[in-house]
């Protein structure tokens, strides 16, 4: 044979079609059955044999002159299939083996520098290609993956790597044999809940045998929090549970401590009892939140002695609580016009949860037997006391606490100035019983009102024309209608209120700002404050020094101007008392409440101008602090045209986080939001970290390969599909059927039978 | 100085004392000032009763008063000033104008409280009939009807289950609503006749037939409508249901 040529194969070099080549073939076999038929009188079975058989070998050498057979000498190229080693490089991989074992990628590297001559050697036949993957597969160095380094992916995707590869290639053409898996099998990805018939059917379709090497067999000793199920907001002062799922792993009988955190402080705790042949716990956590705001809540266990991931303990979500309804306390010292429209504009609001308390009668009053009366004792202790903090907003309308000796109102004073502070809100409406004619100089509610009530000051029943003032022309609470000036003269039209408590506004330092004045009364040489506002702490105040704001209804009704400017008002006020989110010209909203560790946190801040328009160009920063108050990383930005600006802090610890927004606008104080985040301890490797052969036991099955588990020495046998392709080159064929002795054969049967036939007598 | 004339400035030293306390409000528009309906027929009947009732008020509840009542004319300006409105008569009334109904139907919509007294104590005839007529002129998409006796009226200062006034034409009041409250509450048993009393302290006019208790009665109806036209059904609030139940049974 030519050297030039590797490769033969038989070939027929007859030009005719295939069913004429089938005529031959019967004709021959007709020829054969027309013999064995003539002999059947033969009583000779040694002389029949002959007959049959020289027949049989006459129809045989004329077919093997008809199909004109050849040696086809061939030109080949061997092209090598790809055989691709996937290994594991999520950080599932950095735990032990088995308790107290080398770590999973440290193994792995083991295995892969002893496999390493033998996949060279297979290198031979096949193009190994090195992979590393977590949620993605990449193009690696087999040398680098046998160093076993930690890994450090956030996440595992089995079925998604094993796609990556098999799709792709960096020599194309060459088919995939198949892959070596070397892995955990903790995956945490579509294939995560197990192997289920659509992830089954999707290892079918790779048409490639995974050979996987389950790295790690024993789950190592573990308490981690796997999963928390809660929802993204609760409202206030309404139970929420939170269900926490609690993964143990390694322990014997023992009592375990689960808190719900907020912010640091435990709002919930509850033990469970761990027993050794249970894994799984799901523990209800349940608590009534009493302020409303955006928390991170972190649900927390102990680390116990011994535990492979001290960070997967703990794990913290957000919770934003929002009010169902505004639940608001009107505390009024007598039955006044004032009280009666207020009451009945918060009592037509269905947003407003209102409960009223009025004093109808006072002790020098004399209305007869106390059974006749529909009366009920004020229950100072229970609104209060006790109940305080479930109000959103507390109204005083000339209400005095110190008249009623008994109910010795004066002790639950300090209460309401803490309730203020800690994210209350509180407004007092003016009247012979408020301000400084309630005696309020002094008191604890002096320290948090938005005006100064100073002693002696008393009142005023000299009729006069609210102004509003710098302050006010912006505020939201002075805001009737959109517009500046459209606003002030909504203010101007409004009927003249019949009186005033006379007060002293406070300087800026305090938090409170006037926004409405009576230019014609004068206190301390100043105009007199009519409705004022502060900021005390984490709560609001507002004052309203006239118990004439009826006038801006029911009066200015009889003008032909509604009672809008009332409802709008006190509308307002209330909104802004209780923070309405709508109000607040800085928002900052982080783009996701929970970051996987090491990811940056990204937010956008939102400015509003005092037209409450978005505020495009102005400067922005956020500062991201940690629980313990330390600022962790500060961003700056400029507002676009949408008012929007986005920020982002670099990866910040694990943890729960602050972000304070702030803004500063040209002619306006400088404004503050604020929103809450976790950093979480530990992502969906960190959680779980036991192996999960079984897994991959189910992917080699599904998918025809081998499956073994480590430890163990050398590469395991390996199944690979189609172990070649073959190129063909050129080609000769080479007749073998035009030989003397073909023909020769033919005619010596023929004649051989001839003869035997005419000897024993077949003619 | 004779018996007659010591009685007489003993009595009057009396309702010095009974004048209303000194005013401690912001000026008069913060305190309970009701309006007198001026109208074409005999619009005040019964001039001591407003003042004796403010006094009352004064005395056994919280609620500060001016005293006197003001008249008011429904076509002038000044209307809203008061939202408590009181309209009685004696006789037939003439018919209001449009713009007079037009106001004081804008009064009661926008929160404004009247009450309606029939100081002739008729029924069908007089008063009783041209202030139906106007009444339903007024607001006609809601008319006069029975106020139930479990109305928070009843309730609203004093626990009451009678009628008082200085005759009792009907054991009950009559009422026309507007968005859920009592806009109007009208009376045909002269309510200002039972509370009108004398400069010298005496009685003006006998209650009957129910005397002194009747007179009484009609003095808390009085102290509960200016209760419920300041507070509305305030005593309608959940939490004083345990109290009003034990003190009813």
């Amino acid at each position: 044979m030519d050297a030039s040529y590797n490769a033969w194969r038989l070939a027929f070099l007859a030009p005719w079609p295939r069913w004429v080549l089938a005529l031959l073939v019967l004709a021959a076999i007709a020829a054969v059955l027309l013999s064995w038929r003539g002999l059947a009188g033969e009583p000779s079975a040694g002389r029949k044999a002959a007959l049959l058989s020289l027949r049989a070998v006459a129809a045989l050498a004329a077919l093997y002159l008809l199909l004109e057979p050849a040696v086809q000498l061939l030109q080949t190229a061997r092209v090598k299939n790809r055989l691709a080693v996937l290994v594991d490089r999520s950080r599932s991989m950095n735990f032990p083996i088995e308790p107290g074992g080398e770590a999973r990628a440290a193994a792995a590297g083991h295995f892969l520098a002893e496999s390493r001559i033998a996949l060279e050697r297979a290198g031979a036949e096949l193009a190994v290609e090195a992979y590393g993957f977590d949620r993605d597969a990449w193009p690696a160095d087999l040398a680098s993956l046998a160093r076993g380094e930690p890994a450090r992916g956030g996440h595992t995707d089995l079925l998604r790597a094993l796609e990556a590869v098999a799709g792709g290639s960096s020599a194309p053409g060459r088919r995939l044999a198949g892959v070596l898996l070397l892995s955990d099998g903790a995956d945490n990805g579509a294939l995560a809940d197990g192997l289920g018939p659509p992830g089954r059917a999707a290892l079918k379709a790779l048409g490639v045998p995974v050979n996987a090497v389950a790295v790690g067999s024993e789950a190592p000793r573990d308490l981690a929090v796997e999963r928390v199920a809660a929802d993204d907001f609760a409202f206030v002062r309404n139970t929420v549970t939170v269900e926490a799922t609690l993964r143990a792993r390694g322990f014997g009988r023992e009592d375990v401590k689960l808190v719900l955190r907020r912010e640091g402080a435990v709002v919930a705790q509850a033990t469970v009892r761990l027993e050794p042949a249970k894994e799984l716990y799901t523990v209800p956590l349940s608590f009534a939140p009493d302020t409303t705001g955006t928390f991170v809540l972190t649900v927390a266990t102990p680390v116990l002695p011994g535990e492979a991931v001290a960070e997967n303990n703990a794990r913290s979500f957000v919770l934003r609580v929002i009010r169902d309804r505004v639940r608001v306390l009107l505390v009024a010292g007598r039955p006044s016009w004032d009280e009666r429209f207020l009451r009945g504009l918060l009592r037509e609001d269905p947003n407003v949860d209102l409960v009223s308390f009025f004093i109808l009668r006072t002790a020098g009053d004399n209305p007869g037997p106390q059974d006749q009366l529909s009366l009920i004792p004020f229950p100072v202790t229970e609104i209060l006391g006790e109940q305080l903090r479930t109000f959103d907003a507390v109204l005083f309308v000339n209400f005095a606490y110190q008249p009623y000796r008994s109910l010795d109102i004066e002790r639950y004073l300090p209460n309401l100035r803490d309730y203020v502070r800690g994210g209350g809100a509180f407004a007092m409406v003016g009247g012979d019983q408020s301000f400084a004619e309630g005696r309020y100089a002094g008191t604890p509610i002096g320290e948090v009102l938005a005006v100064d009530p100073a002693e002696g000051m008393g009142s005023t029943a000299e009729s006069f024309r609210p102004r509003l003032t710098a302050e006010g022309r912006r505020h939201p609470v002075t805001s009737l209608v959109p517009g500046e000036g459209a606003n002030e003269a909504a203010w101007s039209a409004l009927p003249a209120l019949p009186g005033l408590n006379l007060t002293a506004p406070l300087g800026l330092e305090g938090g409170a700002r006037v926004l409405l004045e009576a230019p014609t009364i004068l206190v301390r040489g100043q105009p007199a404050p009519v409705v004022a506002v502060r900021e005390v702490g984490a709560g609001r105040t507002l004052a309203v020094t006239t118990d004439g704001s009826w006038h801006w209804g029911f009066v200015a009704a009889e003008e032909g101007l509604g009672n809008r400017a009332h409802q709008r008002f006190w509308s307002n006020a209330l909104r802004w008392l209780v923070r309405d989110p709508e109000l607040t010209p800085l928002q900052v909203q982080p783009e996701r409440p929970s970051v996987e560790p090491g990811e940056p946190v990204g937010l956008s801040v939102s400015l509003r101008g005092p037209d409450y328009g978005p505020a495009p160009g102005a400067r922005v920063a956020a500062e991201l602090v940690s629980a313990d108050g330390s600022s962790v990383a500060r961003a700056e930005g400029v507002t676009g045209t949408d008012g929007t600006a986005r920020l982002e802090f670099p990866a910040a610890p694990p943890g729960a986080y602050k972000v304070i927004a702030s803004a500063e606008r040209p002619g306006a104080p400088p404004e503050r939001a604020s929103a809450a985040l976790a950093v979480r301890s530990s992502g969906p490797e960190d959680g779980d970290v036991a192996p999960r052969p079984q897994l991959l036991r189910e992917i080699a099955e599904a998918t025809g390969g081998t499956f073994s588990a480590l430890p163990r020495s050398g590469l395991p046998e390996l199944k690979l599909a189609d172990p070649e392709v073959v190129e063909v080159g050129r080609r000769r064929d080479v007749p073998i059927w035009d030989r003397w002795w073909s023909l020769a054969l033919l005619a010596a049967a023929l004649g051989a039978e001839w003869m035997l036939r005419r000897r024993w007598g077949h003619w | 100085m004779d018996r007659r004339t010591f009685l007489q400035m003993a009595a009057l030293g009396a309702g010095t004392l009974a004048l209303p306390r000194a005013a401690r409000a912001l000026g008069d528009p913060s305190r309970l000032t009701v309006g007198q309906v001026e109208h074409g027929g005999r619009w005040n009947p019964r001039p001591a009763a407003l003042r004796r009732l403010s006094w009352e008020l004064n005395q056994r509840t919280s609620i500060e008063t001016t005293g006197d009542a003001v008249p008011v004319r429904l076509g002038r300006p000044g209307l809203h000033r008061h939202p408590m409105l009181y309209l009685a008569g004696d006789g037939a009334l003439p018919a209001f104008g449009e713009a007079e109904v037009a106001a004081l139907r804008r009064h009661l919509q926008y929160g404004g409280f009247l009450l309606v007294d029939a100081a002739d104590g008729s029924d069908g005839t007089g008063f009783d009939a041209s202030v139906r007529r106007e009444l339903q002129r007024l607001l006609p998409s809601s008319p006069l009807g029975r106020i139930p006796r479990d109305h928070v009226l009843y309730k609203s200062f004093y626990l009451l289950d009678q009628q008082g006034g200085r005759v009792l034409t009907h054991p009950w009041l009559e009422g026309q609503v507007l968005s859920g409250r009592l806009a109007v509450v009208y009376s045909q048993n002269d309510l200002g006749g039972a509370w009108a009393r004398g400069p010298l302290g005496e009685w003006e006019y006998d209650c009957t037939p129910g005397g002194e208790p009747q007179r009484e009665t009609a003095l808390r109806l009085g102290v509960n409508i200016a209760m419920y036209a300041l507070c509305t059904d305030y005593k309608d609030d959940a939490v004083h249901l345990p109290f009003i139940l034990r003190r009813r049974s």
